[in-house]
């Protein structure tokens, strides 16, 4: 832990300028800039909302900012650990140069996407407001929960790194992974309303993204408390899926340049 | 006494069973995946003095550049130990790591911060460093528009400017072209003549090592076979490879 903590001093102002250059290399480098960061959640959302809004007539209230919650958290979760399985490869030109713990790699991947997902987050505010959404001081739960969704993300990244160096074909099996729990998460649905007891509320409890995601839906559109107790352990699987992985990657860090 | 800035005791790094593998090779063959062992750093021990220049030599394979990254906290020993004494260290070689997305520019700004410096500290070492690289506007394009020699010659230029207590130079003499290599030979020289700065530099450029260094070493299959005075350790070394 103390390790981990003068890493972070010593290579924090490091991890902020990469993750800045990568947002103003991704803006220069496009054509229509960062607008793409809205765009592409905002297409997603009026696609769910037709297909299952209106050809399957789906009645949740509020489901277009129901849905863009959900993409903007998944978008998140889903490019962290994408990007984590081959992230020490795709640095390979560095980590084969120079030290640096490697954990600071995902930290800066996770700084982009999550500037990215708190635009998307506006966007929901500004929605929120357009519809009228009635807001209670709950709402604040969406600290805590955001918090926990990055946390959460990191720990799931760091063993990914770890794998992902060992195991060359674990970006196929991670593809497929990821696409399986996309469908178990509720991004587009209601689990609750469209799953019988007990496997809505075993998905709800067990899957720690469609707790969090139904968290966050709670406590901005439906004035609501999240479930406490159970994001509560979701907290603390999440700083022990982050410590083991940390623990892992120094224990291992100066052999992955021997494999790569 | 002498100030010691590096200790290396009984070192050994061994390439092994640290193969990536695939899920379906693994599978079909059903069985543990193939872990054949190669040491290429085999007990190495030695002591570099503050402001000493070491050189290594050995033929392809010896475990040069695996010597200079273990040095560089790069590689693991497996056995053994390294210690730099609280010195800061940097590894100067062809094709330093660049984020190929980002222009010259950020990339100096993230390598310097890698190598321990504060981002004030790299701004003000910035134009010195743009300024001897001679890339002119290139310096703000992304640097996978860069040729290889203009790579080496940024990385290059980041290493000699921003100057750490022990520097490992791994066959960068003959970087870019012959105005560049003779402008960084020369500056290679300035550096290493500071008698503050530890100096390991590995080489095949036997002549380089003659006139640089105080001390060569001769690796063979990972294993130190003379180390000592320059002229004598490289007279054995050209009979041997003759």
């Amino acid at each position: 832990m103390g390790r981990f903590i003068n890493d972070m001093k010593r290579y924090w102002r490091y991890t902020v300028y990469a993750a800045k250059s990568q947002l103003k290399t991704e803006v220069a480098n496009s054509y229509l800039n960062w607008a793409w960061w809205v765009i592409e959640p905002f297409c997603f959302m009026l696609i769910y909302a037709f297909i299952f809004g209106y050809m399957l007539q789906r009645t949740e209230l509020y489901y277009n900012i129901y849905i863009f919650i959900g993409l903007a958290i998944w978008d998140f979760f889903n490019r962290c650990v994408k990007s984590s399985v081959r992230m020490v490869k795709r640095n390979k030109s560095i980590v084969s140069k120079v030290y640096l713990p490697k954990y600071t790699l995902i930290i800066s991947d996770m700084m982009v996407n999550g500037f990215k997902m708190m635009i998307c987050l506006l966007i929901t505010f500004g929605m929120m407001v357009f519809y009228r959404v009635p807001v209670s001081p709950l709402i604040l739960w969406m600290v805590p929960l955001l918090i926990i969704v990055i946390i959460f993300t990191f720990g799931c990244c760091t063993i990914l790194l770890h794998l992902g160096v060992f195991v060359d074909d674990m970006a196929n099996v991670i593809n497929i992974v990821l696409r399986f729990i996309f469908y178990l998460t509720g991004i587009f649905y209601n689990i609750k309303a469209i799953l019988p007891e007990p496997a809505a509320s075993i998905l709800l409890k067990g899957n720690p993204l469609a707790c969090l995601i139904d968290g966050l839906r709670s406590c901005m559109l439906y004035t609501q408390s999240p479930d406490l107790p159970l994001i509560g352990i979701w907290l603390l699987v999440s700083l022990a899926l982050s410590a083991l992985g940390i623990r892992t990657i120094y224990r291992s860090e100066n052999t992955y340049v021997k494999v790569i | 006494m002498d100030e010691i800035a590096i200790t290396v005791k009984d070192l050994k790094i061994r390439y092994k069973s640290v193969q990536a593998y695939s899920i379906k090779k693994s599978l079909l063959r059903l069985k543990s995946v193939d872990t054949k062992a190669f040491e290429a750093v085999r007990g190495v021990s030695f002591e570099v003095k503050k402001g000493e220049i070491l050189g290594i030599t050995g033929k392809n394979g010896s475990g040069k550049s695996t010597l200079l990254r273990a040095l560089a906290n790069i590689f693991s020993p497996d056995e053994g130990t390294i210690d730099l004494h609280g010195h800061s260290i940097s590894l100067l070689a062809i094709g330093v790591g660049f984020k190929s997305d980002l222009t010259g520019r950020e990339n100096i700004m993230l390598s310097g911060m890698l190598l321990g410096f504060s981002e004030q500290e790299v701004r003000d070492r910035m134009p010195e460093i743009i300024e001897f690289a001679g890339l002119g506007d290139f310096i703000d394009m992304p640097v996978r528009t860069y040729s290889s020699g203009m790579h080496s010659k940024l990385a290059f230029s980041i290493t000699a400017i921003l100057e750490t207590d022990i520097m490992l130079i791994d066959e960068v003499l003959s970087v870019g072209d012959e105005k560049f290599k003779k402008k960084s030979y020369a500056k290679m020289k300035s550096l290493i003549n500071q008698r503050n700065r530890t100096v390991v530099i590995v080489s095949h450029n036997l002549g380089t090592l003659e006139e640089l260094c105080d001390t060569v070493m001769w690796l063979h299959d990972g294993k130190i076979v003379r180390m000592g005075e320059p002229k004598a350790v490289l007279k054995e070394y050209r009979e041997f490879m003759k």
